[in-house]
């Protein structure tokens, strides 16, 4: 069975656009000093026909801390971003090419574990810039799509160049790079790679080797990736535990326990967007979903290196929301 | 370097022990709780057959993130195509999950 095109008939799903994304706050105190940080991230798709989406997310998040950093009253600002503008042509199994400002395919964090709603440790991981300079997104277009399709594996692949942007809000740097990966049907893992070139200034490569496996039998999500860069490398790996399988009371199987521990190793001094010391990290997180969209977060995490231990603390909420923009409307 | 091979250890472990506890849960009678697991050993059990909606939605659609309950059918067809792109799925597997989600 390779993939290929089958026909759209037997189906009423329609083809309205909609506005979708993430509300969410967070209350975050690391080493003693509070953020306050509510952000509000809009996703809009726009489906022209079944083969062609253009899709944009806007991030507001809002960074407000003491004036004094522990004493005075709150202050800052909202601050806007434009994560991904992109058109995408959907042309067949293989083959989608997206034109556009589009988030970089490099690992598992960036492309799909970002939004508030998602990841299950607010904070990002510790090497989370690498291969993602210098905005996270790419300017330029991008070829994703199946490689092939069997009954036990799906291989997927894409590759993409970026050009050198200084535009409001189309920040971006000249990259090229790929990504692939094979997910194993039967027992759902997922191992893959990435690579980039970064072609500005000084050329770097950066390389990812990921695995995502959710075991059919076991509630429990296994995400791991390391990456590397000339200024340093490392990696994460965090487990996340659902109740909703346990003999308990089904109010307390709305809880979920996650598990997280990175190590970073600088090289060459570090920089480039990591630390110049080598950081450790473990984080516990405990979330409740009240519903599959809303959820209720708190980690708590401790970080070590050679400058500072810190205690990081997180508590807030996250809402995915989903609103088709006008009624029915078959394609 | 001793640290990698710690942590690749460690990973492989993981691995390991989690795909036996799979496959031995696979030889047990189905219970409720193992339900997804047998699902998805009968799709691979019938080779031939084409896999069903609902089993490409139990073998996708919590990779990710939490699985959505329910999605508003007239934006069905423009999430899936949106997750097609994210996820990189077939064209094929997109239908099936659509005839699954918006029948
Ligand atoms: C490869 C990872 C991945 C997989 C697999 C995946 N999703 Fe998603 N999904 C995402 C990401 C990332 C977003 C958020 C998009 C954003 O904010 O830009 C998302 C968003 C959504 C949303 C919110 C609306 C939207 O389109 O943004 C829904 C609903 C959804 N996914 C359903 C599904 C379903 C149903 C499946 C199974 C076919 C699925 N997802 C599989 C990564 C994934």
């Amino acid at each position: 069975m390779n993939a290929q095109d089958a026909d759209d008939s037997g189906n009423h799903a329609g083809y309205v656009p909609v506005v979708t994304g993430a509300v969410g706050y967070v209350h975050n105190v690391n080493a003693g000093v509070t953020t306050l940080e509510p952000q509000i991230n809009p996703v809009l798709l726009v489906p022209f026909g079944s083969h062609l989406l253009l899709e944009s997310r806007t991030e507001f998040t809002g960074f407000f801390q003491r004036e004094n950093q522990t004493t005075g009253p709150f202050t800052g600002k909202v601050f806007k971003s434009v994560d991904y503008a992109q058109l995408d042509w959907l042309a067949n199994s293989h083959l989608i090419a997206t034109v556009g400002k589009y988030s970089l395919p490099f690992g598992i964090y960036s492309e799909r574990l970002e939004p508030i709603w998602i990841k299950n440790i607010q904070d990002a991981p510790i090497d989370v810039n690498i291969g993602l300079r210098t905005s996270g997104a790419g300017d330029g277009f991008m070829l994703r799509g199946v490689a092939t399709e069997q009954p036990g594996y799906t291989v997927q692949y894409s590759a993409y160049f970026s050009a050198r942007s200084n535009i409001n809000q189309l920040q971006a740097a000249r990259t090229a790079g790929g990504d692939a990966s094979i997910y194993l049907t039967h027992p759902r893992l997922e191992l893959g790679g990435s690579y980039q070139r970064f072609l500005q200034d000084r050329q770097i490569n950066n390389a990812s080797a990921y695995v995502s496996w959710q075991p059919p039998s076991i509630p429990l999500d296994l995400k791991a990736q390391y990456d590397y860069t000339r200024t340093g490398n490392g990696y994460w790996l965090e487990t996340a535990y659902n109740f909703d399988k346990l003999q308990i009371p089904s109010l307390l199987r709305r809880f979920q326990t996650v598990g997280r521990m990175q190590q970073f190793f600088a090289l060459n001094g570090g920089g480039n967007g990591v630390p110049a010391i080598n950081t450790q990290r473990f984080d516990f997180g405990l979330n409740y979903y009240i519903h599959d969209d809303f959820r209720v977060i708190s980690s708590y995490g401790r970080s070590f290196s050679a400058q500072q231990d810190a205690n990081i603390w997180n508590v807030g909420f996250t809402y995915r929301f989903v609103m088709p923009l006008w009624p029915e409307r078959k394609k | 370097m001793k640290r990698y091979l710690t942590f690749l250890s460690l990973l492989v472990l993981l691995l390991l022990g989690g795909m036996g506890a799979s496959a031995l849960q696979q030889d047990q009678p189905s219970t409720p709780s193992s339900q997804k697991a047998s699902s998805t050993a009968s799709a691979s059990a019938s080779h031939a057959t084409q896999l069903t909606g609902e089993q490409v939605f139990q073998a996708n659609c919590s990779r990710c993130h939490t699985p959505p309950m329910s999605i508003p059918q007239r934006a069905t067809g423009t999430i899936i195509m949106h997750m097609r792109v994210r996820a990189r799925l077939s064209r094929q597997d997109e239908q099936l999950l659509l005839k699954y989600m918006a029948p």
